[in-house]
């Protein structure tokens, strides 16, 4: 390229892009349910974790004495129990088959029996393992002529002293979610907008109108145009998927962390933005080879799968934080684009590697652009059959700019 | 030779082993309409490409006023490619202002434009309404408002009158019409010889890359054997022969065609006629464009053979 694109026609290009997409249905409809299935997913969450059990327990005979202190003992462990007198251990156990007692216990305070359908509560199990040893810890101090709340103050003030020398670990679990959160929605996102690149580019293709606007304007210029305006629409998109995210998770309480979210959210768009523009060339040579929307999955899914993949690989690199492939990977482009954004928002990420990250990526986007650039041009003119990666990369080698000129090769004539 | 208007000089244009277009030479100049005609596969569309600069000539140049053509003069261009397109899902009026725009027209005189040209091809009604809802015709003004709304400074045109009803060729005659006697060059293709001959100034004959004859359609015919048509009906079938420089093409009943060759004077053959007896008719046998086209096809296909 020897001029700088125009930028007013660039601008008027991305525009017609942006505002033709922004109108759609699909856009629209997308954005609203997409939030709102977000949205859902993290009340549910919240939900399904901090959702309180309450039991009902059943206490036979002597065994009612632990009736009081298991209800009390629960109460600290987020679990309730409403406690019910049984007449007889029969008559319990029938209430547990029919599915109305959840537990019941009955017998000798010290070595209880306990029935349940089939299943127990660990935490009931844990509680009352507990209790039953306290009954006959006192029985054993009593035999041994000393009185149980004696006993008891003297060790109720023993404790432990707990030194917490990485403060920052206790957050490690809600990073990791946080991270999980961005690696997913950049590779929802890159996926579904360098598709739609991809059409747009086919489209212009198959409905022919490209040889129109290729008389006017520039093959550079069409496609930076098409990438920034789809672009903009899906940063837009991302903004209000993050905002919703953000939103539901601070009501939520899932993450107590909002300084954490903010950020994932700001650095989540810088690395769409990063990531786009490379994926979304790629996207739009791969659409410039067909001439059929039929036709473009073909040449797509190579692509998508390394999206994909590099998404899946992410479990592998958050679990391994120290592995050098790991973290080679995640500086590396293509696949910076997701590992890096979702290694910074599980907090894995040292600065220099960051560093590294972005300057590679900004490094692979202009290399990328004048790839794509020259694939676009010698291929989205030629209309028929596929056109071959290699034979666009080949043809690409001696195109030659002069003027508005693009070297094309014949359509074949109809 | 320079001058005003559009000159293409030696374009030569190689696909593989086909030689599409091979060293084309013509020029279109201001307020002239040029009929470009040739068989499918003849090199018009290759040549039209390469005018508008989206395929690159192997040899050749593009002149425009004088100097090369360059960017901002082929951004002025309206062109209608053979494969027309636009979006079918954007609307008419904001997708014609959007070309417009493209071409290098302010928001404000492309907008002005637009109204004005689909006021005029009736569809001033119709601007919010989506392509893809119009009928063929009308997408084919669409499409010929698309090449105009920008105030070009030269049409190129790939065959706008395919699949037109007459009605619509009418208006679509008129309109280049009346853009090239505003000063503008006009080039299209056409399949249509009756139309051609009866629209353009000039018309150029292409055959396998090759301009094999360019003139005004009288020139053409100029160029063409003088014929005449006789109807004598008490004349013997060789009433002709013994006369110099006069051949019988070929006879329908009582009526025969006869070819003048070496400069043999008509009025010579007209006695000769009347001494068999009654004339019924005597005309000079005036070529259309088909026939200088077949003709020419033919001594072309001869030449190299």
């Amino acid at each position: 390229m020897r001029q700088l694109p125009d930028l007013h026609t660039l601008y008027l290009i991305a525009r017609r892009e942006f505002l033709t997409r922004l109108r759609s249905r699909f856009f629209v409809v997308g954005t609203v349910l997409l939030a709102v299935m977000m949205a859902g997913f993290i009340v549910l969450q919240s939900f399904l974790a901090g959702r309180p059990t309450t039991l009902d327990i059943g206490f036979a005979g002597d065994a009612q004495v632990l009736a009081a202190p298991l209800k009390q003992a629960a109460e600290s462990k987020t679990l309730t129990i409403d406690n019910h007198d049984e007449s007889s251990v029969a008559a319990g156990k029938d209430l547990v088959n029919t599915g109305k007692l959840d537990v019941l216990i009955s017998g000798d305070p010290a070595a209880p029996d306990v029935y349940v359908k089939d299943d127990l509560s660990t935490t009931v199990e844990l509680t009352l393992t507990g209790l039953v040893k306290q009954v006959a810890l006192n029985r054993a101090l009593v035999a041994a002529g000393a009185n149980p709340a004696d006993v008891a103050a003297q060790v109720a003030n023993a404790n432990v002293h707990v030194s917490y020398l990485d403060p920052n670990a206790a957050q490690q679990t809600a990073r990791i979610v946080v991270g999980i959160f961005v690696a997913a929605l950049l590779y929802v996102t890159l996926v579904v907008y360098g598709q739609i690149i991809a059409q747009g580019v086919v489209e212009e293709k198959q409905n022919r109108i490209v040889e129109i606007l290729l008389s006017t304007v520039r093959p550079a210029q069409l496609l930076l145009g098409k990438v920034v305006g789809i672009g903009l629409l899906g940063m837009i998109q991302l903004m209000i998927l993050g905002a919703v995210a953000l939103l539901a998770a601070s009501r939520t309480q899932v993450i107590s962390l909002p300084d954490l979210g903010a950020w994932a959210v700001f650095s989540g768009i810088l690395w769409f933005v990063l990531g786009f523009v490379f994926y979304a060339l790629v996207y739009a040579a791969g659409g410039s080879l067909v001439s059929r929307q039929e036709d473009l999955q073909a040449v797509l899914t190579p692509i998508t799968i390394v999206v994909v993949g590099t998404y899946l690989a992410f479990f592998w690199v958050i679990a391994n934080p120290d592995n050098p492939i790991g973290i080679g990977l995640s500086m590396l482009p293509p696949f910076s684009a997701v590992l890096m954004p979702a290694r910074m928002a599980s907090g894995q990420a040292e600065a220099w590697q960051v560093g590294v990250a972005v300057v590679l990526s900004i490094a692979a986007t202009f290399g990328m652009t004048r790839l794509a650039a020259s694939i676009y041009t010698n291929s989205v003119l030629r209309v028929g059959s596929r056109v071959g990666w290699l034979e666009a990369l080949g043809a690409a080698q001696d195109a030659r700019w002069r003027g508005s000129a693009a070297r094309v090769s014949p359509a074949p004539r109809p | 030779m320079t001058g005003a208007g559009l000159e293409l000089r030696g374009l030569s244009k190689r696909f593989g082993k086909l030689q599409a277009v091979d060293d084309l030479s013509f020029d279109v100049r201001p307020g002239e309409l040029f009929g470009f005609v040739g068989s499918n596969g003849a090199g018009k569309t290759t040549t039209m490409r390469m005018l508008l600069g989206t395929l690159v000539e192997d040899a050749g140049e593009v002149v425009w006023n004088g100097k090369p053509i360059d960017f901002e003069v082929r951004k002025r261009v309206g062109y209608m490619p053979e494969e027309r397109g636009l979006y079918p899902k954007m609307r008419i009026g904001e997708q014609l202002e959007y070309l417009a725009q493209l071409h290098g027209a302010t928001a404000q005189a492309a907008h002005d434009s637009v109204t004005r040209w689909l006021d005029r091809f009736g569809l001033g009604d119709r601007m919010r309404d989506e392509v893809q809802k119009l009928s063929h015709g009308n997408q084919q003004r669409v499409q010929l408002a698309a090449a105009l709304a920008f105030e070009p400074v030269m049409l190129v045109l790939d065959e706008p009158f395919a699949g037109l009803d007459p009605e619509a060729v009418d208006s679509m005659s008129e309109v280049l019409r009346e853009r090239a006697a505003a000063g503008t060059p006009v080039l299209f293709s056409s399949h249509q010889l009756e139309l051609v001959e009866r629209l353009c100034d000039r018309v150029g004959i292409i055959q396998h890359g090759r301009m094999i004859a360019t003139g005004t359609v009288a020139e053409l015919r100029r160029h063409g054997p003088e014929r005449y048509w006789v109807d004598a009906p008490a004349a013997t079938a060789d009433w002709t022969k013994g006369l110099a420089g006069v051949e019988l093409v070929r006879t329908q009943g009582s009526r025969y065609l006869v070819e003048l060759t070496n400069g043999a004077g008509d009025q010579a053959l007209l006695r000769a006629a009347l001494q068999s007896g009654p004339v019924h008719e005597f005309r000079r046998d005036v070529p259309t464009l088909l026939d200088i086209f077949r003709e020419a096809m033919t001594e072309a296909r001869e030449t190299t053979a």
